[in-house]
């Protein structure tokens, strides 16, 4: 965990920029992070942004903090996953794994992106939403929000992590398209209840100009026509079967 | 992981932003990645390519190429940022004539990287679609400095950075590439376009 040494600090102020979530104030003349607010991203300790070196690291004993820590700062590695970070390969390496099928879509929602924070309690009410839609959520072994999750099936989140708190952390899931308006009419129910925002991505495989049939849905449904995407140009191999 | 999608801006700025990423996929295709890693850096290098790095190792800003090449290992992933659609078909085309059989990602604005593709003889496979972001967005801030703190999509840079180094820019202290190359020291991954940074910061960024 992040703490100031309040021996060496000498209020300069000069760190509260860099907090990517505002969490350093000024307390009495030294500055302060506010646990709360603080989401272990190491941004201020990695880039010694102290002039005096009073930002100091202490171990992390307990397993929540190890993994909001893991989770905020792309520099680690989750265990489990085996990837950097905070979620699946998802459609950046489906031209080997067929993750995403032709047919089906891949749901990926950052919450708390960009840059904004997120509370599990509001990831709860977005993952129930969603799953309750028929959106397949990814397991344990696939995306790390799944870990803190007591059934998987509904997306109910463990029941003493209301209140923890992450710069960003994505819900990861997949259905047919058939049922991806559902899925989409629930996030638009959702977006009302929860005190954060989130980035949504729609992960497909698409024909040789861009096209797939999630656009038609998006277009059904009144939703602005993406502009920006990340693409996988099918390099990759062995090639999977779609 | 979705760091690169969902990058904010106007149209014309955002046509100077091509992110690309190379991935092994986890127990399929990740062995003997450091050699394969290596071709990959020898045409980013030949193409020009602004920043680029490895998360684990760090982006070029920081370090030297030579340094990021002996810190590669079999996990790494590869990431960085061009300017210029040109640069990124040349990119695409001899990336496609290594034949490495590693995942080739392309990051940017739909109309030009499906172009891209086109140009370099490719087909796009999948796509992750950017729909923008939902929820409550009066807690973003100003359309200017989030295009500059969505460049790095972990969000490493804090919007009132942004207005720290913007602000330094206006009185003189700093030029704006200066300015795009201190903000881009905060991006682990190398995806952060400091060309483009300094652009806008050459712009009006208001606090």
């Amino acid at each position: 965990m992040v703490r100031i040494n309040r021996e060496l600090c000498t209020g300069c102020e000069n760190c509260l920029p860099y907090c990517t979530v505002e969490a350093i104030s000024i307390k009495e003349g030294r500055a302060f992070i506010d646990p709360s607010l603080c989401t272990e991203c190491y941004v201020c300790v990695r880039n010694d942004i102290c002039p005096v070196g009073a930002i100091e690291k202490t171990p992390i004993e307990d397993f929540i903090h190890r993994f909001q820590h893991v989770i905020s700062d792309p520099t680690e590695t989750t265990a489990e996953t085996g990837v950097p970070g905070r979620g699946t390969e998802e459609a950046k390496t489906n031209d080997v794994t067929g993750r995403y099928k032709k047919g089906e879509v891949g749901v990926c929602i950052d919450m708390g992106r960009p840059g904004v924070g997120v509370y599990l309690r509001d990831v709860e009410k977005v993952a129930m939403a969603v799953a309750a839609a028929g959106l397949i959520l990814e397991g344990p072994e696939e995306t790390p929000l799944a870990q803190l999750m007591e059934n998987i099936k509904t997306g109910k989140i463990r029941s003493d992590l209301p209140n923890v708190r992450f710069l960003s952390i994505i819900i990861e899931g997949k259905c047919p398209i058939g049922v991806l308006p559902k899925v989409l009419q629930a996030l638009k129910e959702v977006e009302d209840k929860i005190d954060t925002v989130f980035s949504l991505g729609l992960a497909t495989v698409v024909d040789e100009n861009g096209y797939s049939p999630v656009l038609d849905v998006i277009k059904e449904l009144n939703l602005p026509e993406p502009v920006r995407g990340k693409v996988n140009v099918g390099l990759g191999r062995p090639l999977a079967a779609i | 992981m979705t760091h690169s999608l969902h990058r904010s801006g106007d149209m014309e700025s955002l046509r100077g932003d091509y992110v690309w990423l190379m991935y092994q996929a986890k127990g399929i295709n990740d062995t003997n990645i450091k050699e394969k890693a290596e071709e990959f850096i020898a045409v980013a290098e030949a193409v020009g390519s602004e920043n680029w790095g490895d998360v684990k190792s760090g982006p070029k800003v920081i370090l030297t190429v030579e340094e990021i090449k002996k810190r590669v290992t079999n996990q790494s992933r590869l990431r960085g940022v061009f300017t210029r659609k040109e640069q990124l078909v040349e990119f695409l085309r001899k990336i496609k004539e290594k034949n490495l059989g590693l995942s080739v990602i392309i990051s940017g604005l739909l109309k030009e990287t499906i172009e891209a593709c086109k140009e370099a003889g490719l087909k796009p496979h999948t796509i992750n679609f950017s729909l923008g972001v939902w929820g409550k967005k009066e807690l973003l801030p100003k359309e200017d400095i989030l295009a500059i703190t969505t460049m790095c999509g972990h969000h490493m840079i804090s919007p009132r950075l942004v207005e720290k180094i913007a602000d330094q820019v206006k009185k003189g202290k700093l030029s704006p590439e200066e300015g795009g190359r201190l903000l881009a020291l905060f991006c682990p991954c190398g995806i952060f376009n400091q060309v483009r940074a300094a652009k806008l910061l050459a712009g009006k960024i208001t606090s």
